[in-house]
């Protein structure tokens, strides 16, 4: 093995971050307890909001909490896939998770909400108010609120969270769980408004439109926007674009103030208003899919030198490395090689199985690396 | 072991000064939006004042006229768009507002369901009937708590809609609104195929 390979190896291990463990509870960390802070008043908040109507108003919140908890399943499953390349460990996630549903819906969100849109009216007017408010309003707020919970993971976690991909991914899942706890907040807003009145059937009608609609919301404006940020950031040596990350900040802002912003775009052209949120959908879809394969370089480049030492001894070969580094079309490519698509997603979880060992041995010999090494070679033998 | 060891000249009150800037920027810009801009808005005042000959739309050709000179905060006038069933007016001492529902119901009904989503409100008095200049009859009931008097009227609009017409003052100020309140409600069309 030549030594720049390795050592090649070694910079990817420790700008990666990969396999360090993730603990939330850091007493000494500030980080830790603006996060408490930020949850807790988030959690003061939701209770008082629901606290004096939840008896009443129990059919839709439980509706709005069963059907949005299904609701996350296939999310989960589908942000699980996406947490490829260094994946970031599931506590660290989860801590997003809570920020998104609890800090930043209710202890920021809620009141910077409710305070702007009043500003907006008071210097518009409430027929501007009406159109363009909540497209001024959410943007800024909740864009804001939310990426909040990265830079406390930042705090929390400097080693972990280092790549444009690693905000992508804590973005989306920090989205995730504002987008689920805002859901439900509109299952209570919504029976309220109708004063209790066949509670289950607007929890339903809620849950069908925010549901359908929730596949280009939250999640993604976050995914691009904390992408975004850790551009400016510039968390890994060589990886700072600070005009890129702030004009894909700026295009989640947009996308979020189109949807919210919908009524006045149209102006009351009934063909444009049916026809928007399938165009500015098709725009946002497209831009969430650049701004992932860019944001992946980084992470493909260092799952790539984590191999380097195991293309050399032949372990895995050029073929096996560019399925496992590389984008949803070299996957394929590589299923089309082996002429066997279980064998050869059996192989790229070997393969990757083995990048991440060898990040937790820190690029040293380990039983644990000798066995994934060892399922590799099986199954391209098998 | 060396991860979680803070170096001595890093500690700040036995806290990692190094972990200082991301929180301190996450907490500087909550602070800001949580309550910098909720004092900001206490301190913009409202410039939105009901001039005499406004109407205000409340969807469906349902129209009422507000007082002159309360501040309009939520809803609009007719001749602009969208139309909104939910109105707030608010001058010194007193709130109306009106909320559009969707109930099949009578008029009392509905005001019965309203009272069951909030609860308990004070003491309330009997039930009065309200008739609009337009021949519209809603169903009333006013109540008296600590935190001050109020009314809540209930009618039954064209279609499956009702409207809730919720005002109220400070304590003991209910009287010195009477004539402002029983106007605007006077001045309620119930709209379209009715």
């Amino acid at each position: 093995m030549t030594a720049a390979v390795k050592n090649a190896q070694l910079v990817a291990i420790e700008q990666s971050g990969w396999g360090q463990p993730f603990r939330l509870f850091q007493p000494d960390n500030l980080a830790f307890w603006v996060y408490t802070v930020g949850v807790g008043g988030g959690a003061l908040a939701m209770l008082r909001y629901f606290g004096p109507g939840a008896d009443f108003y129990r059919p839709a919140l439980t509706g709005g909490v069963l059907l949005f908890g299904l609701y996350l399943i296939p999310w989960l499953l589908l942000l699980r896939h996406h947490n490829r390349y260094t994946a970031q460990p599931g506590a660290l996630l989860a801590t997003g998770f809570v920020w998104g549903g609890v800090a930043a819906t209710f202890w920021i969100a809620l009141p910077a909400n409710s305070a702007l849109l009043e500003i907006w009216t008071k210097i518009g007017g409430t027929q501007f108010a009406a159109d363009w408010a909540a497209g001024l309003t959410a943007p800024i707020n909740e864009e804001f609120g939310k990426a909040l919970g990265l830079v406390l993971l930042i705090g929390l976690a400097p080693r972990l969270v280092r790549s444009a991909y690693d905000g992508f991914i804590i973005g989306a899942f920090i989205g995730l769980g504002f987008q689920v706890f805002e859901d439900v907040l509109y299952v209570y807003n919504g029976a309220a408004q109708s004063f209790g009145v066949d509670q289950i059937g607007s929890s339903l009608q809620i849950f069908l439109i925010r549901g359908a609609f929730g596949i280009v919301s939250h999640a993604l404006f976050s995914a691009i926007f904390c992408a975004g940020l850790m551009w400016v950031l510039g968390r890994v040596p060589g990886d700072r674009k600070v005009l890129r990350g702030l004009l894909t900040m700026l295009a989640a802002m947009v996308f979020h103030s189109a949807w919210d912003s919908m009524s006045g775009i149209a102006g009351g052209r009934v063909l444009l208003s049916i026809l928007l949120p399938f165009l500015i959908a098709a725009v946002e879809l497209w831009t969430l899919f650049s701004v992932l394969r860019h944001a992946a370089r980084q992470e493909r480049v260092w799952v790539r030198d984590l191999l380097g030492p195991e293309v050399e001894a032949g372990v895995v070969d050029p073929a096996l490395l560019a399925a496992v580094s590389g984008l949803r079309r070299d996957r394929k490519a590589f299923r089309k090689l082996v002429r066997n698509r279980r064998r050869a997603r059996h192989l790229v979880e070997a393969a990757g199985d083995l990048a991440r060992e060898l990040a937790l041995a820190g690029g040293h010999e380990t039983h644990r690396v000798a066995h994934a090494r060892a399922e590799v070679v099986r199954l391209r033998h098998g | 072991m060396s991860e979680q060891w803070v170096p001595v000249e890093h500690r700040f009150l036995g806290l990692d000064r190094r972990t200082f800037r991301p929180a301190l920027i996450a907490l500087a810009v909550a602070l800001v939006l949580a309550y910098g801009l909720p004092a900001l808005n206490v301190a913009i005042p409202w410039h939105n004042e009901i001039k005499a000959g406004a109407v205000l739309d409340l969807g469906n050709g349902a129209t009422a006229v507000p007082p002159v000179g309360w501040q309009l905060e939520n809803g609009t006038l007719t001749g602009a768009s969208p139309t909104s069933l939910q109105v707030d007016l608010a001058t010194g001492g007193a709130t109306i507002g009106l909320r559009g529902a969707s109930f099949t119901g009578s008029a009392d009904a509905f005001l019965d369901q309203v009272l069951r989503s909030q609860g308990s409100q004070g003491v309330a008095a009997g039930r009065g009937t309200v008739t609009t200049d337009g021949g519209l009859v809603g169903v009333a009931q006013s109540s008296s708590s600590p935190s001050g008097d109020g009314v809540q009227v209930a009618f039954k609009m064209s279609g499956d809609v009702a409207l809730l017409v919720r005002v109220r003052t400070a304590p003991g100020q209910f009287e010195r609104y009477q004539d402002t309140v029983s106007a605007m409600l006077r001045s309620i069309t119930p709209g379209a195929g009715r």
